[in-house]
């Protein structure tokens, strides 16, 4: 391993910011003089950086982290301007300047006591200790500090409190005191937490004594600049500090990884499967196979953020999908996989492939490999995909992703925490589609159910989303707002229908609309007619319409219009209403007659109408709409791919 | 004068400020350097700390504010190099 100080010389000579970030891609704690040099050095190298306008508010001296932001920002990729606040200013008296320079990000350093004088002092110490008071006092005045702010500025808001940078007044004896301080703060955090997801989405709260778990309080604090002139961190500190909260900015202005496509040998576990095979490979209790178990139980914790997880690896199918199906302590299953490519081509081709049928650009891959050639080779033709090599020592390995910006998270969605299932879902249904040559054999085995519900009220925001987003199986292509979709449900002359379908492999939550027009008249009109491509070819189509001209029936009318509205995306539903026995009134308009009602193909699919007891009910399955909380929840899952 | 030391002074002065090299001389005291402001006084004890492998109390940050200063405190530490 080569030393900081070789390190340092190296990535001064290296010609390109991506070769420096290379260089110092290690957990490396440098020298101020490094940094300062390091910095020069990279400005010198010239700008593809993207712009970052960064504004600190502090109540305590922060000019000591100034350099710090501007190398770390440096090696992101981003060229910071940065706007330091007067000392000790805050929210309402900042007036013009923090909202003529419009931040990107704005970091607040706050001290506990500025949310109560109380907190600065051990809470034993205060006389009569009202914790409910003081926790609800404390949040109250975060809230304010945030709304202040969020008043003035655009851009995202990140609040930090200064940790202790002493043990706490009680000692070790603290978290067993009713009166502890650990836990008063923690009680704090976790209600601010709460408070800042409910009513103010995009200024977000870090926790700074998770910085300080991990470098340690005497390492991360200097004593001597906190009492000479309030500026708490030490050169290691302030280093670890800025490397943590540049995570914002490289959120907000670089591409995020979506996916970790991975090696197999030597990366999930230790040996090469296919020579050693499935009972010689390190993967188990004991080292090294303990660090492999660890490392893929990590990247578990990584699909739980809502990065899919793919495999990369040159080997035969079979020898990988023993290790995958049968090894007892392989912690990745086919099922965590949103894709697998294991044959002999390139691992160029096959990150090609990937992104193909993930349907995610090259840039939105981390690239994970031991070996230092087809990492060099992937850096070399494919410089979008960001490349990690493991460690070559079996217990550097689990924790070697944790330094990467583009792994972490701003928010977190039910929908990310279910990404992985959706595309997994997919993949077995494209897999069984090619297995059985019969389409009809292949439907059958999905064992559908649809579920249709009539002006739903809490299908309301995805209902419209679908009108926004869907293109391809879409007649009409008419876009409508969430206030608009409830003005129709109100409307007794519309018919606002929507579908979710149900099969062996999960839920697909709401993915068809129909609204119709015209209820009052004999002749109605089909004004939407959408569907979310992830549906296609299911016939899903066919047994939605029946139900839709089936209740236009019931109501009353006789004769159904609709329209095909052709755009450059939708030619995949030209022919929609011919083929559903519509006639072509011109190239624009069709129509039917509800007395003739026309046989459809659609007999693999079980429709099932909400509120209503369906006839073909098997005993036990479901009638009622989705229960809140379940997958067809408006707007909560499945809301990125229309 | 320990030639070697005062270069090397020279160079963390001139890195931590951001100026040329050539302003500094063995007589430089913080009022004669604009850019020797309070921060980068912090910044520069910082670095010598980490240059010449020493610790300095507050009490030492507050008097080594020129170079025969700084240079006589390296003397009496760091007599070995």
């Amino acid at each position: 391993m080569k030393s900081s100080a070789e390190t340092v010389s190296a990535a001064l000579r290296a010609s390109s910011r991506t070769a420096v970030k290379e260089l110092l891609c290690d957990n490396l704690t440098l020298s101020l003089t490094d940094v300062l040099k390091l910095t020069r050095h990279l400005r010198g190298l010239g700008g593809e950086g993207k712009p970052l306008r960064l504004a600190i508010l502090r109540t305590y001296s922060c000019e000591l982290l100034a350099p710090h932001f501007e190398f770390h920002s440096l090696l992101a990729g981003l060229d910071m301007e940065l706007h330091l606040a007067p000392f000790g200013v805050l929210y309402e008296e900042q007036g013009a300047g923090l909202e003529q320079f419009r931040p990107d990000v704005v970091l607040l350093f706050l001290r506990w006591e500025d949310l109560d004088p109380r907190l600065g002092l051990a809470p034993t110490r205060t006389p009569e200790p009202d914790f409910d008071g003081l926790k609800a006092a404390a949040v109250t005045k975060l809230e304010a500090i945030a709304i202040g702010l969020r008043r003035s500025v655009k851009g995202l808001i990140v609040l930090t409190l200064l940790p202790p940078l002493m043990q706490p007044g009680l000692g070790q004896h603290d978290a067993m005191s009713p009166g502890s301080e650990g836990s008063l703060r923690a009680g704090i955090k976790r209600a601010l937490a709460a408070r800042l997801r409910e009513n103010l989405p995009s200024v977000l709260f870090d926790d700074l004594d998770e910085l300080v778990a991990e470098v340690g309080r005497n390492a991360m604090f200097d004593r001597r600049l906190w009492y000479s002139s309030r500026s708490p961190f030490s050169v290691a500190g302030a280093q670890a500090l800025a490397r943590r909260l540049i995570t914002y900015p490289v959120l907000l202005k670089t591409p995020r990884v979506k996916v970790i496509a991975l090696d197999a040998d030597n990366t999930l576990w230790g040996g090469v499967v296919g020579e050693e095979g499935l009972t010689g490979i390190a993967l188990g209790p004991d080292f090294p196979g303990s660090a492999f178990v660890a490392f893929q139980k990590r990247l578990l914790d990584y699909q739980a953020r809502g990065v899919l997880l793919a495999l990369c690896t040159k080997n035969n199918p079979a020898d990988v999908l023993e290790v995958l199906r049968k090894h007892p302590h392989q912690q990745l299953r086919e099922q965590h996989f949103a894709g697998l490519r294991m044959n002999w081509a390139s691992k160029i081709e096959n990150l090609k492939a990937l992104a193909a049928e993930l349907n995610l650009g090259l840039d939105a891959f981390l690239f994970v490999d031991d070996s230092p050639h087809e990492c060099a080779l992937v850096k070399q033709q494919l410089p979008e995909v960001r490349v990690q090599q493991t460690p070559a020592a079996p217990e550097e390995i689990p924790a070697c992703l944790e330094r990467i910006p583009a792994l972490e998270v701003i928010s977190l969605t039910r929908e990310d925490l279910e990404r992985t299932a959706m595309y997994v879902q997919n993949r077995q249904r494209q897999e069984s589609g090619g297995r059985s040559g019969d389409l009809g054999q292949y439907l059958q085995s999905l064992q559908m159910v649809m579920t249709v519900c009539w002006d739903e009220p809490s299908h309301m925001g995805r209902i419209a989303q679908l009108t926004q987003k869907t293109n391809q199986f879409n007649l009409t292509t008419r876009r409508y707002s969430d206030a608009e979709i409830q003005l129709m449900m109100g409307d007794a002359d519309w018919l606002v229908a929507d579908f979710a379908l149900k099969d062996v492999f999960g839920e697909s939550g709401i993915v068809g609309v129909a609204l119709v027009k015209g209820l009052h008249s004999s002749l109605s009109e089909i004004d939407t007619f959408l569907m979310s491509c992830r549906v296609i070819g299911r016939e899903a189509e066919s047994a939605f319409l029946k139900a839709v001209l089936d209740e236009l029936a019931r109501r009353g009318a006789h004769r159904v219009r609709a329209e095909y509205l052709a755009t450059s995306k939708n030619v995949l539903v030209q022919n929609f209403w011919p083929d559903h026995g519509f006639q072509a009134l011109d190239g624009t308009h069709y129509e039917l007659d509800l007395s003739n009602p026309v046989a459809s193909s659609h007999c693999h699919i079980q429709v099932e109408i909400a509120g209503s007891p369906s006839r073909e009910r098997p005993p036990g399955a479901a009638s009622r709409p989705p229960a809140p909380g379940s997958p067809a929840e408006p707007g909560s899952v499945f809301t990125s791919m229309p | 004068m320990n030639l070697n030391r005062f270069e090397t002074l020279r160079e963390t002065m001139a890195v931590t400020f951001g100026i040329e090299a050539g302003r500094i001389n063995a007589n430089t005291t913080q009022n004669q350097v604009p850019e020797w402001d309070s921060i980068a006084h912090l910044n520069l004890m910082l670095a010598l700390e980490d240059a010449f492998n020493l610790r300095l109390t507050v009490k030492e940050i507050q008097r080594l504010t020129s170079v025969p200063e700084i240079l006589r405190h390296l003397d009496d530490t760091c007599s070995s190099k």
